[in-house]
C-alpha cells in the first residue's frame, strides 16, 4: 500500500491541513470504518502455487500445471498436477495425484472439485479402487459415498486457441472478488511485460471502482496490489494538457463506504492531490466528500503555488423526495505567493430539495419539482475585479443569498403511426425544465430548456431521430442591468447585432441523426446539427469555453456555436473483447473552424 | 432362396465382425495413476498391465505420457481393462459413456441420486422455466435518461466484468431521452452494472438521490432479451442553481453571478440604469 498523505505532503502546507483537519478526520474515519467493516466480511481465499499459472481475462479462467499447491483460508492444503478455476462460477478443480490435508482430515485421490459458493467438495478417491465422494460444509471426515455429482464437475474449460492474458508464479484468489498474481508477466499485444504483481478486481462492489482521477486520452493502469476492500494502482497516462505522466491511486471500499486518494499527475510540476469519499449511513442518509489540493512543485519540494477546494454533500432521502446540502470552500492561494494569484477563498452553502418523478393524473406526462436556498460569501476580489462577490450600484456584495424554484415536465415515450408494426412506429418524447433563481443582489435568472424528439426504427439495422432543443436564459435586473455593447469580430469590425443583447439568450439546436448497425459488432452514425442562436454566432466574438485535460469543452451550451456541424462516428469490434470508436466533426468553414481539432478515439468492450 | 441365404450370411458376418471389434471411448484425461485412468466425466477405468500408449494421429508409440488435459481414445479388452491409450492434443469427442462401456467403470460405492441435483422448478416472472446453457443471447438494453441529461452527453454501462471501468460499454442515443445497445451475451451470465456518463463521478443515482446498488442481470436461455431501465439522476447534476460538483483536476471558478459563461471580453458588467 502507498503511504498516507501526511508523509508526502510538503511541510509548508501543513497549516492548511490543520485548517481542514475536520475533513481529513472524516476521510480517515471513512477509511478506518471501511477497513473495519470489510474485515468483518470474510471471504474464502485460495492461495495457488504452480510451475506455470495462466490467466485468461476474457473468460475469467485460471489454469495451472505442474506441482500445484493450493492453500485455502480454512488451512486446508491440496496438492496435485493440474489446477483449473472459473472465477465467475467460483469453483476450482485439482486433478491427478491429489493429496489433501487439513483440519478436516487427509485424503488421496485422482481429482477434487470445490464448489466454493455451495460449500460442496466432490472427490474421486483412489484407495483399493476409485470411488465418488461428496463432502458437505467442509466436513472431510464424513464423506457421502456414491452420491451422484454434477455432470461437468471435473471438466476442463475449452480454451481453444486463446492466449493467456498473463502468466505468473503464484496467485491469491479472493472468491467472487479479486485475484492477485505474483511475479506476473503481462502480455500487451503479444509483448511480455514482467511485473512483480498484478491485481484484478471482479467483484460486485462498484465502490471499489470509484476513482478520483481526471479524464485522460490514454490510461494504462497497473493495479499493483489489493484485497477484497482495497486497491493500490499506478497509472501510466497521457492527456492533452500534460502529455505523458504517472499517477498513483489508493482505493478503499466497504459495504456502504469508500475512499479514494490519488496524486495526478505525480510526475509533473502541477500536481493534484485528490480525495473522494462517501459513506451511506442507514438506508436514507449519505455523505460524500471531494477534497482537492493543487500544488505547483518539482518532485516533492516546496511548492511555488497551491490551492485547494473542498466539496462536501449530505443527502437525506424521504419517501417521495430528497434534500441535499452542499458546502464548497475554495482556497485559491494557500501560500501567498505566485499563481494562482487571486487570494479568494469563497464559501458556498446550498440546500435544495427534489421530488420524485410523478405521473400527472393518468396522462403520459411526468413532473418533478425542485427548490433551493444558497449562501455565498467571499471578501476578496470577485469576478468583476472588485472586492467581494459582485459590485452593483457602488455596493460590494461580499455575501449573496439566493433561492430558487423550478419544475420539469416530460413525456418519456408516446407512440404513433402503425403501432402494430414496430418498424413503422414513431416515438415522440418531450421535456421542459423551467427554473427561476433569485439573488439578494436585485436580479433574478430565468432558465428554460425545452426538447422534442421523434424517432423511428426503420429496420433492424437503421434507426433515426430528429430533435429540437431550445435553451432560454435571461438575467433580469430590477434596475438597469446589461448595457448595449458592440464587440469586434475576427476582422476587427463591430458586431452591431450584439447591441440588442440585454442579458437574455436563446440557443436553438435542430438535430438529425441516422444510425446504421447491422450487427452488434459494427455501428456507423451521422449526426447533423443546425444551431440558430441569439446573440448570433459571429466568428471571433465569443471566447471558446475552457477545455478539460483531454481537450473537451467543459460545458456544451455556450454562445457562438458554429451554425452547422456534421459528425461522423464509426464503432467496430477489433478484438474479441475490444471495440474501437472513432468520431470527428466538420464545421462547414465557420470562421477558421473546419474540422474538430482531432479524431476522438475511444476503446470499449 | 439362395439370395435370402446370402443376405443372412452377410448380416451374420457383420454381426460377428462388430462383436469382435474392440470397444473404445474418447474423452479428456483427468488423471492417470494407481493403475487407473480417469476421464473428465469422472469415470475411472482399470488399466491393463502392458497398456500401449500411442499417438492418436499416427497410431505409433509416443514418448508422451498420459496427463490431465490431454485427449485420449481408450480401448478396452473383454474384461473391461484399458489395453490401449491413444493420446491427442487436439480435442476428441467428449460425451456420455456408451452402454457397452458403462459396466467397465470402477467404483467402490453404489451410485445413488443427489437430491440437490433434482431439476429445480426455477421459473422466471412469466412462469417460463429458466435454463442456462451458455449459448449466446442477443440482449438489447434500452435506458431512459433524465431530462436534465446534457444533449451532447454520451452514456455508458460500467460492469463488474470490466472491473467497473466507467466507459466499458458505450450506448447509442436513439432519441432525446433514450439510449440503446445490443450485444451478444452468454446465457448463465450474471452481470452487475450501472450507467455512467463516462466517469464514476457522473454515475447514475437513485430516485432518492442516493448512490444506488448496481443493477443485476441474470441471463437465462432465450433467443433475444430486451431490458428497459430508467436512470433518475446523475451524481454530478443537481437542479438549476444548485452547486455543481467539481471535477478532478479542475479548481472551481470563482463565484460568477452571470449565467453566460463566455460573453465577449470588454462587455460592461451589469449596473443600475
Amino acid at each position: 500500500m502507498t503511504t498516507g498523505l501526511k508523509t508526502t505532503l510538503p511541510m509548508s502546507l501543513l497549516p492548511h491541513v490543520r485548517q481542514n483537519s475536520f475533513l481529513f478526520a472524516l476521510v480517515l474515519a471513512c477509511v478506518s470504518v471501511t477497513t473495519a467493516r470489510a474485515a468483518t466480511q470474510p471471504i474464502t481465499t485460495v492461495r495457488l502455487q504452480a510451475d506455470h499459472i495462466a490467466f485468461y481475462n476474457d473468460q475469467y479462467l485460471i489454469e495451472a500445471d505442474g506441482h500445484v499447491r493450493v492453500t485455502t483460508s480454512d488451512g486446508t492444503t491440496i496438492t496435485g498436477d493440474t489446477f483449473s478455476m472459473d472465477l465467475k462460477l467460483n469453483r476450482f478443480l485439482i486433478a491427478s495425484h491429489v493429496h489433501l490435508s487439513g483440519p478436516g482430515g487427509r485424503l488421496h485421490g485422482a481429482a477434487l472439485a470445490d464448489f466454493i459458493a455451495f460449500d460442496r467438495v466432490y472427490f474421486v478417491p483412489v484407495i483399493e479402487k476409485p470411488d465418488r465422494w461428496t463432502y458437505i460444509n467442509g466436513d472431510f471426515r464424513h464423506p457421502i459415498k456414491g452420491r451422484e455429482m454434477p455432470g461437468d464437475v471435473f471438466y476442463f474449460p475449452n480454451l481453444g486457441n486463446a492466449k493467456p492474458t498473463l502468466t505468473a508464479a503464484s496467485a491469491v484468489i479472493g472468491s467472487m472478488s479479486y485475484v492477485r498474481f505474483n511475479d506476473a508477466t503481462l502480455r500487451i499485444f503479444g509483448a511480455p511485460l514482467p511485473l512483480p504483481s498484478y491485481y484484478i478486481y471482479f467483484g460486485a462492489n462498484s465502490d471499489l471502482g470509484q476513482n478520483s482521477l481526471s479524464g485522460a486520452n490514454f490510461d494504462l493502469t497497473w493495479n499493483a496490489s489489493g484485497t477484497n476492500n482495497s486497491i493500490t494502482a499506478i497509472h501510466f497516462r497521457r492527456d492533452t494538457a500534460n502529455g505523458p505522466f504517472l499517477a498513483a491511486e489508493q482505493h478503499f471500499a466497504g459495504r456502504h463506504e469508500f475512499a479514494v486518494v490519488s496524486l495526478n499527475p505525480a510526475t509533473k510540476r502541477d500536481k493534484f492531490w485528490n480525495t473522494v469519499a462517501g459513506d451511506r449511513i442507514g438506508k436514507r442518509f449519505q455523505l460524500n466528500l471531494f477534497e482537492q489540493l493543487y500544488t505547483q512543485q518539482h518532485d516533492l519540494g516546496d511548492p511555488s503555488a497551491a490551492a485547494s477546494s473542498t466539496y462536501l454533500t449530505f443527502t437525506q432521502a424521504f419517501k417521495q423526495s430528497y434534500i441535499q446540502g452542499a458546502i464548497q470552500q475554495t482556497y485559491y492561494n494557500l501560500i501567498g505567493r505566485a499563481s494562482p494569484a487571486i487570494p479568494n477563498h469563497p464559501i458556498q452553502i446550498h440546500l435544495y430539495g427534489v421530488t420524485f418523478n410523478h405521473q400527472i393524473a393518468k396522462t403520459p406526462f411526468f413532473e418533478q419539482l425542485h427548490w433551493g436556498f444558497g449562501f455565498n460569501h467571499d471578501t476578496s476580489t470577485g469576478y468583476d475585479n472588485n472586492t467581494g462577490l459582485q459590485t452593483y450600484g457602488n455596493v460590494a456584495y461580499t455575501t449573496i443569498w439566493d433561492h430558487s424554484l423550478g419544475y420539469t415536465v416530460y413525456l418519456p415515450d408516446w407512440k404513433f403511426g402503425n403501432r402494430d408494426n414496430f418498424y413503422k412506429t414513431y416515438a415522440f418524447n418531450a421535456s421542459e425544465s423551467v427554473s427561476r433563481l433569485w439573488y439578494t443582489v436585485p436580479h433574478h435568472i430565468n432558465s428554460a430548456t425545452t426538447t422534442f424528439s421523434i424517432s423511428r426504427t426503420f429496420s433492424r439495422d437503421l434507426n433515426a431521430y430528429v430533435a429540437y432543443n431550445v435553451v432560454n436564459t435571461g438575467d433580469y435586473y430590477n434596475h438597469g442591468g446589461y448595457t448595449p455593447y458592440a464587440p469586434t469580430d475576427a476582422n476587427g469590425n463591430p458586431d452591431t447585432g450584439f447591441l440588442a443583447f440585454r442579458g437574455a439568450s436563446t440557443l436553438r439546436t435542430a438535430t438529425l441523426a441516422l444510425t446504421y448497425s447491422a450487427t452488434p459488432n459494427f455501428l456507423a452514425r451521422l449526426t447533423f446539427d443546425r444551431h440558430k442562436d441569439f446573440p448570433n454566432a459571429v466568428p471571433g466574438i465569443f471566447p471558446l469555453p475552457p477545455t478539460n485535460n483531454i481537450g473537451q469543452f467543459l460545458y456544451s451550451n455556450y454562445l457562438g456555436q458554429p451554425p452547422y456541424d456534421i459528425s461522423g462516428e464509426v464503432r467496430a469490434k477489433i478484438l474479441p473483447h475490444v471495440m474501437i470508436d472513432v468520431q470527428r466533426t466538420y464545421y462547414f468553414n465557420f470562421g477558421t473552424e473546419r474540422w474538430s481539432p482531432q479524431f476522438l478515439v475511444q476503446f470499449s468492450q | 432362396m439362395t439370395r435370402r441365404l446370402r443376405a443372412l450370411g452377410a448380416l451374420l458376418a457383420v454381426v460377428l465382425l462388430a462383436a469382435s471389434a474392440p470397444v473404445s471411448i474418447t474423452g479428456q484425461l483427468l488423471a492417470y495413476q494407481g493403475g487407473f485412468v480417469f476421464f473428465t466425466t469422472g469415470d475411472g477405468f482399470r488399466v491393463a498391465p502392458g497398456v500401449r500408449i500411442l499417438d492418436n494421429a499416427t497410431k505409433k508409440p509416443t514418448s508422451e505420457q498420459p496427463a490431465p488435459r490431454l485427449y485420449a481414445r481408450a480401448t478396452f479388452d473383454a474384461q473391461g481393462r484399458v489395453v490401449e491409450l491413444d493420446l491427442s492434443r487436439a480435442p476428441l469427442p467428449v460425451g456420455p459413456l456408451p452402454e457397452a462401456v458403462e459396466p467397465f467403470v470402477v467404483a467402490a460405492s453404489t451410485p445413488f441420486p443427489d437430491p440437490e441435483l433434482a431439476p429445480a422448478s426455477r421459473l422466471n416472472a412469466q412462469g417460463v422455466p429458466r435454463h442456462f446453457s451458455g449459448k449466446p443471447v442477443l440482449v438489447t438494453i434500452t435506458v431512459q435518461v433524465p431530462p436534465n441529461t446534457p444533449f451532447g452527453s454520451q452514456v455508458y454501462i460500467t460492469t463488474d466484468a470490466s472491473g467497473w471501468n466507467p466507459q466499458a460499454i458505450a450506448l447509442d442515443r436513439i432519441d432525446a431521452l433514450h439510449f440503446r445497445i445490443t450485444r451478444r451475451i452468454d446465457s448463465g451470465t450474471i452481470l452487475h452494472y450501472l450507467y455512467t456518463r463516462g466517469t464514476l463521478q457522473t454515475e447514475e443515482i437513485g430516485q432518492n438521490g442516493l448512490r444506488r446498488t448496481p443493477r443485476r442481470l441474470v441471463l437465462s436461455d432465450t433467443d433475444v432479451r430486451a431490458i428497459d431501465d430508467i436512470v433518475y439522476g446523475w451524481a454530478d447534476l443537481g437542479p438549476p442553481g444548485s452547486l455543481q460538483a467539481p471535477q478532478p483536476n479542475t479548481i472551481p471558478t470563482p463565484f460568477n453571478p452571470n449565467p453566460f459563461p463566455n460573453l465577449p471580453p470588454g462587455l460592461p458588467t451589469p449596473h443600475p440604469g
